[in-house]
């Protein structure tokens, strides 16, 4: 598929001087550092901000520090402390501010925050590489899972447990938000996070990402990101579900601005990732790879990171304004001084929809991937895969108000945006209707990643047609805050997004480990969860349609066997995940070691070595034919075939 | 030129041309993001004016004012003047004059400097407070992310005049100059939108709102 040309000698390079050693400040820094550094200046910002309310307020009483206003005033600034602590900690500023002094990183200090011979180190520090960066939001993802799968079993128990109350109704709303916007969080860098950052640059035939540091620098912010979040079940926790809707989170208690604070940052994490993998995908393919010849995995992410880049600002300045109204007393959303909490849901929807295709674009584009190498033939109609992925990234811009159907915000809106809502199953069907032409007449080898293209159409399918329904305004009506929808956004995002992402890290696993995922324990923990996943949330369409509403712990006893379903079906899938969890472990620790291409794929990620080297390719690759091309003759084959041909022809001439 | 006489990049090794590519298109995505942003707030402005919940978008009578709009328009200006600086300096390096670049951009540096503090002034004196009502509060916030804005653009032409001076931005590698220049224009654009809007949207236009009472619990 490729042949080789070397672009550059890098010993001929003029270098900048090397002041101290290479890597400079950031030689100290690491994740010990940032810890330390974000908790000293948290507490540093808390007590100077307690002691400057106190002066302003009253002159030092210790009384107005309990009041609301100068309370978050202080935990804000808390957090403000523990993020620039953090960042600073790990050595985010490093690179600016030598930057503005006029300073250039020289090739050895690129070397060095490229992590390169520093063994495990790396994953600590500050590491350039997309690689390292890749293997660190893998970690991240499953450690919010691991929380947010957490509550969610703490969630089911309260509810199948119809007999008693295990918690208090805060504390579950508590669990209720923060299980959302983890899973969330979660959901939306489980593909884009590991596979985009480790996988796309091999993919597109690149050493790096386009802009390495700023990679660097996005998966730590989002480290940073989660303890403010994570903090607020301490503080009086996320009562009003993940949308946190006005002016109910105005009134929350102080828990609230971490989740703000954690969305702002998580932004900025987001928006700097999808520049990088936009631009790396644009710019730095290899030469050769026209577009008609980029992975269908590749389109996938950079649709994902399109959206990402252009909503996810609305959703960043909506939590802005709330923490605004919170702390400044302004009245963005507070109606009795002129605020709409109408204004708070348009901000949040316009990102709060177009994340569904955040988190499913990648996960589908990597089953569309991978579905080629498991079943040995091409791609069924690429073009309409490809029209698939950017009609979903453009309708994605117009269908934000079926969330508002029941708020009364301007009503005459609800058909368009039901006909926009319902327009967008079309794209999406492009894309089921792909992955079934692939596998039409296709001979499959079992493998986990294909079990996972099954799982995605079955469970992708129930999300649709139910997601049909509710973006229509009559049904909406009665389904609207029911346990229907509950349900029907766990088959889109669990269902699609997440049991796609299982496969598709099970399918680079060996690429990004060297190892072999272990099928045997992968596959019993996958169609364990799968079934436990179809009892709990079928149960859950069960209770919608008998008419149980989202987000109560108590309930009619109409409702108790629904739940009891739902409850043993949600511990099976609990113990699906704790096996498939352990497959991965097991495969990490000491799993059998894998080859560069261990299931003969044609894409450039394939084609080197095992571990992958320092600079991905030790030369960089030219392409010259399609990424699905199996069962199909190569042209330059066939070509020489042509050439041999012709030569005997003529010799036979010749001797004749 | 020929890549051979082309400078190339220390770290990667890459021709700078195929760099400054790639970070304009960086530079392009970071203004849409950004973009993003401003309309939020700006649509948020719009949006409260257009609506006057309970008849609390202009600030209460007696107690308060509507801002001044001449100091947006000259923060404006002086943005407008540092870009248009920043544009010239680089063009004149591309001449192979340095010299302009490291004048231009310490001119630009200084007058967003006087922006900002202007800025601030600004806010400080407000004849409102945050709690004041929508209008007081999205004016506020108009004025607040321009002041964060003029902070940020005051790093990067300071960082262009630093690094000119130091030789890292030359006649054949001044990409820098041009994305700091690419991003003034943004945050010149941002300003006016806001300078307009406080200035054309002040009195709303919905006088009959209905009034929903105070909402306390």
């Amino acid at each position: 598929m490729s042949t080789a040309v070397a672009i550059f000698e890098q010993k001929h390079v003029p270098q900048p001087r090397q002041v101290g050693k290479p890597g400079g400040f950031l030689r100290r820094t690491n994740a010990v550092t940032a810890l330390v550094s974000g908790v000293v200046l948290a507490a540093i910002f808390y007590v100077a901000t307690g002691a400057i309310v106190n002066a302003v307020t009253g002159g030092g009483q210790q009384d107005d520090l309990s009041l609301p206003e100068g309370l978050q005033v202080q935990i804000t600034m808390m957090y403000v402390g523990w993020i620039l602590g953090f960042m600073g900690g790990i050595g985010a500023f490093a690179g600016p501010i030598r930057w503005f002094l006029g300073h250039d990183l020289t090739y050895a200090d690129a070397e060095y925050m490229a992590g390169k011979d520093m063994g495990r180190k790396k994953f600590w520090k500050y590491t350039t590489d997309h690689k390292v960066v890749g293997i660190q939001y893998l970690v991240v993802m499953l450690v919010l899972f691991g929380f947010g799968g957490l509550l969610a079993m703490l969630i089911r128990t309260e509810l199948g447990i119809t007999w008693a109350e295990v918690f208090n109704p805060n504390f579950y709303n508590s669990l209720i938000g923060t299980h959302g916007i983890v899973m969330i969080i979660a959901m939306i860098i489980a593909v884009s996070g590991p596979l985009g950052n480790f996988i796309v640059p091999l993919m597109c035939g690149a050493r790096d990402m386009a802009f390495p540091r700023l990679n660097a620098l996005s998966i730590w912010l989002l480290v940073a990101a989660v303890p403010p979040l994570v903090s607020n079940l301490l503080m009086g926790g996320i009562r009003d579900g993940w949308t946190v809707y006005q002016p109910l989170a105005d009134q929350a208690p102080v828990g609230m601005i971490g989740y703000q604070i954690c969305i702002i940052v998580f932004a900025f994490s987001t928006g700097i990732a999808s520049v990088n993998l936009i631009t790396t995908i644009v710019a730095m393919r290899a030469r050769g790879m026209t577009w008609s010849r980029v992975p269908i995995f590749v389109y996938g992410v950079m649709g994902s990171a399109i959206m990402g880049l252009v909503w996810f600002p609305m959703y960043q300045y909506s939590q802005i304004l709330a923490l605004s109204d919170r702390v400044l007393q302004t009245s963005f959303f507070t109606p009795a001084t002129g605020g709409s909490v109408w204004l708070y849901e348009n901000l949040f929807w316009l990102l709060g929809h177009p994340e569904v295709y955040v988190i499913v674009l990648p996960a589908t584009a990597a089953l569309l991937e991978l579905m080629p190498v498991f079943l040995r033939k091409p791609l069924f109609s690429f073009k309409l895969a490809i029209a698939g992925i950017f009609g979903i990234v453009g309708l994605s811009a117009v269908v934000w108000v079926h969330h508002m159907y029941m708020t009364g915000w301007a009503p005459q809106s609800n058909y368009p945006f039901m006909l926009s809502t319902e327009l967008i199953s079309i794209p999406f069907s492009f894309l089921l209707l792909v992955m079934l032409g692939t596998m039409w007449r296709g001979k499959p080898w079992a493998r986990l990643p294909m079990m996972a293209v099954y799982a995605v159409i079955w469970n992708k399918v129930i999300g649709g047609i139910t997601g049909v329904y509710l973006s229509d305004t009559p049904v909406d009506q009665y389904m609207h805050g029911s346990m229907f929808v509950v349900a029907h956004f766990h088959f889109m995002l669990m269902g699609a997004g997440l049991f796609g992402a299982m496969g598709a890290i099970a399918y680079w696993f060996p690429k990004m480990t060297s190892r072999y995922f272990d099928e045997r324990y992968g596959k019993i923990g996958f169609w364990i969860a799968f079934a436990g996943f179809q009892v709990t949330f079928f149960a859950m369409f069960v209770a919608g349609l008998q008419g149980m509403p989202r987000r109560v712990l108590q309930f009619d006893n109409a409702f108790n066997v629904a739940n009891w379903v739902s409850t043993i079906g949600a511990y099976v899938i609990g113990i699906g995940m704790l096996v498939f969890l352990y497959a991965l472990v097991i495969s990490w620790r000491s799993g059998e070691l894998a080859p560069g291409n261990p299931f003969g794929a044609h894409t450039l990620e394939a084609q080197t070595e095992t571990p992958v080297p320092h600079e991905n390719f030790p030369v960089l690759p030219v392409v010259t034919s399609d990424p699905y091309d199996f069962g199909v003759p190569d042209p330059y084959e066939l070509e020489d075939e042509e050439l041999i041909r012709e030569a005997e022809g003529a010799s036979k001439v010749g001797a004749s | 030129m020929s890549a051979a006489a082309e400078s190339l990049s220390p770290t990667t090794g890459e021709t700078v041309t195929v760099i400054e590519r790639r970070n304009r298109m960086g530079m392009w995505l970071i203004i849409v993001s950004c973009s993003t942003g401003t309309v939020a707030l700006l649509v948020a402005y719009a949006y409260l004016w257009s609506l006057n919940v309970n008849s609390a978008w202009a600030p209460p009578a007696g107690t308060a004012n509507w801002a001044p709009v001449w100091p947006f328009w000259v923060i404006f200006t002086g943005m407008f003047v540092a870009t248009l600086l920043l544009w010239r300096g680089q063009q004149l390096i591309a001449r192979g004059n340095s010299r302009a670049l490291v004048r231009d951009s310490a001119l630009a540096s200084l007058i967003l400097l006087l922006c900002f503090v202007g800025q601030v002034v600004q806010i400080a004196t407000f004849p409102f407070g945050p709690q004041d009502g929508a209008y007081a509060s999205s004016t506020l916030w108009l004025a607040t992310a321009n002041c964060i804005w003029l902070f940020m653009a005051l790093f990067l032409t300071g960082a262009v005049m630093n690094r000119t001076r130091a030789g890292r931005i030359t006649p054949e590698s001044r990409g820098h100059a041009r994305l700091v220049a690419m991003f003034l224009t943004y945050l010149c654009v941002a300003a006016f939108l806001g300078s307009v809007f406080t200035t054309v949207m002040q009195e709303s236009p919905n006088t009959g709102s209905p009034v929903f009472g105070t909402f306390k619990e």
